[in-house]
């Protein structure tokens, strides 16, 4: 574990998400450019913004693998106050920006950031630290697990009164692993899954507008004018794909019959463009990107690394999971962003961050010890 | 620490795993939405994508038989607006409806009305002219409008009006058949609607780098009747003219069909209709809550001026049947036409039947007791036969059932199902069951074409728009009812009915007509009992023609004439027989005298203009043309010059009539008193109006009935007064 052992970066996982960044950005245009045609009459509205994240979001990537990831240990508690600071601010009336009935973003105009963004890397970075600080502390349930499990609630209840549910359920699913990984017992997760799911029931009956989605998942067609649109939209888009999809560019269902097709539902647009093909080609990329993440929390040098990688990987594993599975109407629908894919700034650059974050730890890689 | 990490590396291959499970679970349900739902999902994809307009196809003309169009479809244009466009695009709606309404003549409020609606299509109006189409178009162009549509429709022209309304039919907007041959054959005269497919984006807004699709709409086939135009205008004329000498209150038909393969020739039922405004207020109705949609206006066309009495209306068809018992008894050799039968009154279960002049043709032929219309021989001559006999023969006449004419709403007769000995001995005259009209002519075109039931027909072909031919209706033969021998006899009997017998009215000097008389009181007619009218009855009259070769069959029949003593014979007979002799002479048949027919020719000659001759030259031009005078004035001088004349010259007159010359100048003109001759034969009629300085023309045979100047009447000498002269003759 000296700098002498400094190896090139996994160059799998560097490939898998430039090829991912790379089809994102050309699905970002094909699918915005009428709706940019039609809002603004300029088609190249929302692609230009994009290159420059993009461009920007691979600085961060090359400023991150080159940073040592064993800094970041030392800077997460700092990094994590930070974060839950700002996720209070967003929730002050006047101060966090309001959209579609939900308080996520600061900022002004339509520079904003998503402090719950953020927060996922940083929660995941402290968590990493403070488990591999202490090990074997999670063997206990009350001096172990409890601590950590308020920290998470902490974190996860500011956001979910944004309210941010899918939000919400990344942190806590993403949290859950790294604990997984950490050593906690098995047990005591069987003891916590009852109140987490007694938890969820009680989230989606308490909001109105959850259990009406939860109706539109099981029948979309029937609510297929209102709550069911998107998602029966969204099936149209894939299931008139076929296996070779409609061509680059050819999609019908980005004439706005779906609403931000730039967006959650990106994917779908893939699939009717490209087809089952183009389809199961991006998911195969995540599937790599999956893999060697958790190859290199395997190989990593050290615990925090070990379990940095986990998260980082489970995040961006998560995400692209649930994405799909909105889209595909295996779940009830919750906006969640495809990773690499969907149209936003801060979301690509921590994204980009948390890469270079691993792929600065794959060049720890002990391999000795496999 | 080793054992630290093999545990992390057990549960991140868990996690390895659990991430692999899950993808591979969305890939499976990517590949099951794309394979297993696709299909449904492409097509539910595809009509949200697609607008689609529809382009009506032009509707196939109806012909006559001499490809006369009777029916024709002319091209309009459909108006249509899509809401969703308008409203994405923010026109000005309030211009464009007042806009709209000033160009097609509408409300602007129901134009604005449609444009708010949140709908992606709607129907501003149809059918408009092409020149508005235009406009509308033109418009659309300089106000750079969109979402506003203008699209080929047809509408259909009827360029005859009334003519045949009930055979021909007519549509609905949407083109769709609804009555007559509009209706029956409206799969063939329908064609195809083309499409317009556009691709739209969620908000309807054409894309404009979208694809465009045209599907040419394909037109309808024509259809050519059997009818002729020329024909069932002369039957037309003929009715209402039938109508309005006998006040007919109820309605009327004919019916011409060539026998020989039961062509329809011509069909009509007053009243009718105008076929380009079928809707419109029959006369009589209030007009001002007339709407012509709601159910009871509908209703009641349909009871009025839609109603096809031909084939719709049942009635008791009285003598006219009796050519089918008389078939029947002479198929089975019961009778010959010079056996010797009595009309002898005759008790059936109680009732006793006796002829319409009692017991006054005891002793008669078969034959004569036909032309005299007894009922009693025919009662005798449905018992010879029994129930069982006179029944199958009056099924195999088709009496049982509709006869199948490819008309709509024909209805079925009403008939003794389990007739008894009462029911067949009033049947076998033609009383207590009633058929409709287009059953009989049916009955009497197997009486005249040698013996076989045929299904009488309105279309004769289908044809595309090439003039292939891609349906013909040959003639369907139902079954044999008679010999060729019987049906000869019955005709040539008929012909004497005609000539001698109850018929006398229709006959045609030069052609040769059989045919039955027939008066019956419908049991209907206690029901409807109006103030100030005679009594409801049916008269009608079937005839055949010529009877050496028959072409032609034609019925006749009045519903409720309204004259003191209806009769067929009296009323219809001569009707029918002006109709033969109209359509044999266009139809070209060369007229025959027989020697009878010569006695009652009258030649008619036209006037020659003697004024200005001498009195001597005069009466010589006179006398070439057959014409007799009579000279007004004192100067009974050869030489006097004619100073007037009356008739004027060129006006028509029967031979031998009066020209009356002036040999002054009248400062008014010789007057004489109209004589009343009624009930007087045609020779005493033209005695008394020649006494008198008048002349006559003479319509008819047999006694006078009417004139067409009152009697008592002081008008000018030599002016023509026509009297209607009919045998009085009893069904």
């Amino acid at each position: 574990m000296k700098n002498k052992n400094k190896k090139p970066f996994d160059f799998w996982i560097f490939a898998a998400v430039i090829l991912l960044l790379s089809l994102g950005t050309i699905m970002v245009f094909s699918s915005s450019y009428y709706f940019s045609v039609k809002t603004v009459g300029n088609s190249f509205f929302l692609l230009i913004p994009q290159l420059e994240y993009m461009a920007l979001s691979i600085l961060v990537l090359i400023l991150t693998m080159n940073f040592d990831y064993r800094r970041w240990g030392k800077l997460s508690p700092l990094i994590l106050m930070i974060c839950i600071g700002l996720l209070i601010l967003v929730l002050i009336p006047g101060i966090g920006q309001k959209q579609n009935g939900a308080q996520r973003w600061l900022g002004v105009g339509s520079k904003t950031v998503q402090p719950s963004e953020m927060a996922k890397i940083a929660l995941i970075m402290f968590l990493s630290f403070s488990l591999s600080k202490r090990k074997d502390v999670l063997k206990s349930f009350t001096r172990g697990l409890v601590p950590y499990l308020l920290l998470i609630g902490f974190v996860a209840g500011l956001v979910v009164i944004e309210p941010h549910l899918s939000g919400t359920l990344i942190i806590v699913i993403t949290s859950c692993i790294i604990l997984f990984c950490a050593g906690a017992r098995i047990s005591h997760f069987v003891a916590m899954a009852v109140p987490a799911v007694a938890a969820v029931v009680v989230a989606i009956l308490a909001a109105p507008y959850r259990f009406d989605r939860v109706k539109a998942w099981l029948h979309p067609f029937d609510y297929a004018m209102d709550e069911g649109w998107q998602t029966v939209q969204s099936l149209l888009a894939i299931g008139s794909g076929g296996l070779f999809g409609r061509g680059l560019g050819q999609s019908m269902q980005k004439y706005l019959y779906i609403p931000e097709p730039y967006n959650d539902y990106i994917f779908a647009i893939l699939s009717e463009e490209l087809g089952f093909i183009g389809a199961m080609f991006v998911m195969l990329l995540f599937l790599v990107f999956i893999w060697r993440g958790i190859k290199v929390a395997m190989n990593a040098p050290d615990t925090f690394g070990s379990l940095l990688a986990t998260g980082i990987t489970s995040l961006i594993g998560i995400q692209f999971l649930f994405n799909v599975a909105v889209v595909t109407n295996s779940i009830p629908s919750t906006g969640i962003s495809l990773p690499f894919f969907s149209y936003g700034g801060t979301s690509l650059m921590l994204l980009m961050f948390g890469v270079g974050v691993l792929l600065n730890i794959s060049r720890y890689s002990n391999y000795e010890r496999l | 620490m080793t054992n630290m990490n093999i545990k992390l590396k057990k549960r991140l291959l868990f996690i390895l795993g659990f991430f692999t499970f899950f993808t591979i679970c969305l890939i499976s349900r990517i590949a099951w939405i794309q394979f297993v739902n696709g299909q449904e999902y492409q097509q539910k994809a595809f009509e949200q994508q697609t607008s689609n307009r529809t382009i009506s196809p032009k509707r196939g003309t109806i012909y006559d038989r001499n490809m006369e169009p009777l029916a024709v479809s002319g091209s309009v244009e459909t108006i249509s607006c899509s809401p969703q466009v308008i409203k994405k695009l923010s026109l000005d709606v309030d211009k464009i409806s007042s806009d709209l309404s000033a160009i097609l003549s509408m409300d602007k409020e129901t134009i604005r009305k449609k444009l708010v609606k949140s709908s992606r299509y709607e129907l501003i109006k149809k059918k408009v002219d092409k020149d508005i189409g235009s406009k509308v178009r033109q418009w659309k162009k300089d106000n750079e409008i969109d979402g506003i549509y203008i699209d080929e429709d047809t509408k259909r022209f009827y360029p005859n009006s009334n003519l045949a309304a009930h055979v021909v039919g007519f549509t609905n907007v949407d083109n769709d058949g609804l009555d007559g041959v509009e209706k029956i054959m409206d799969k063939y005269l329908k064609g195809v609607p083309g499409k317009i497919l556009s691709e739209v984006d969620a908000s309807g807004v054409e894309l404009s780098m979208g694809q465009e699709q045209y599907i040419q709409p394909q037109d309808g086939n024509d259809v050519i009747l059997t009818i002729d135009e020329t024909i069932q205008y002369f039957a037309e004329k003929t009715l209402e003219k039938a109508i309005s000498d006998n006040n007919v209150i109820n309605g009327a038909t004919a019916i011409v069909m060539d026998p020989r393969n039961g062509e329809i020739l011509a069909l009509t039922s007053k009243p009718d209709f105008d076929l380009n405004n079928p809707r419109a207020a029959p006369s009589g109705v209030d007009k001002t809550a007339w709407t012509g949609t709601s159910t009871e206006d509908v209703q009641y066309l349909q009871k009025t001026v839609w109603r096809n009495k031909a084939v719709v209306d049942t009635y008791e068809p009285g003598s006219t049947f009796k050519p089918v018992t008389a078939s029947a008894g002479l198929e089975e050799g019961l009778v010959t036409p010079e056996t010797q039968v009595t009309d002898a009154t005759i008790k059936v279960g109680g009732w006793n039947i006796h002829c319409w002049k009692p017991n006054a043709h005891l002793h008669e032929t078969f034959r004569e007791g036909v032309y005299n219309s007894c009922n009693p021989v025919f009662v005798r001559l449905a018992q010879q036969l029994g129930i069982s006999k006179f029944y199958s023969y009056i099924k195999a006449f088709g009496f049982y059932q509709k006869t199948g004419i490819d008309l709509p709403g024909e209805a079925i007769s009403i008939i003794h199902t389990k007739p008894t000995e009462i029911d067949m001995c009033t049947a076998s005259f033609g009383q207590r069951f009633q058929i409709t009209p287009i059953q009989l002519i049916q009955a009497y075109g197997a009486i005249a074409n040698g013996g076989e039931l045929i299904t009488p027909h309105v279309v004769k072909e289908v044809i595309d728009s090439s003039g292939n031919v891609i349906k013909k209706y040959e003639p369907n033969v139902v079954r044999r009812v008679i010999s060729k021998q019987t049906s000869g006899t019955v005709v040539d009997i008929l012909r004497g009915v005609v000539d001698v017998g109850t018929g006398k009215n229709a006959r045609v000097p030069g052609y040769k007509i059989g045919g039955k008389t027939g008066t019956s009181e419908t049991v209907a007619s206690k029901d409807i009992v109006v103030q100030g009218k005679n009594k409801r009855y049916i008269v009608s009259f079937s005839a055949i023609a010529p009877t050496d070769n028959p072409s032609l069959c034609v019925l006749v029949v009045l519903d409720w004439p309204d004259v003191y003593s209806p009769g067929g014979g009296m009323l219809v007979a001569p009707v029918v027989g002006k109709l033969i002799d109209d359509i044999l002479t266009y139809q070209g048949v060369e007229k025959e005298y027989t020697d009878e027919d010569k006695k009652l020719l009258q030649k008619e000659v036209q006037v020659p203009d003697v004024k200005g001759k001498t009195v001597e030259e005069a009466i010589k031009i006179l006398k070439q043309n057959k014409l007799e005078y009579k000279i007004e004035g004192s100067n009974k001088d050869m030489k006097a010059v004619v100073q007037a004349q009356t008739p004027k010259s060129s006006a028509l007159l029967n031979e031998n009539s009066l020209v009356i010359l002036y040999t002054y100048k009248p400062e008014s003109e010789a007057k004489a008193t109209v004589p009343d001759v009624k009930n007087k034969s045609v020779y005493e009629a033209t005695q008394a109006f020649k006494a008198v300085g008048l002349n006559i023309r003479i319509n008819g045979t047999g006694t006078a009935v009417s004139q067409d100047k009152e009697a008592g009447k002081v008008i000018t000498k030599g002016t023509v007064v026509e009297v209607m002269f009919r045998n009085i003759v009893s069904d």
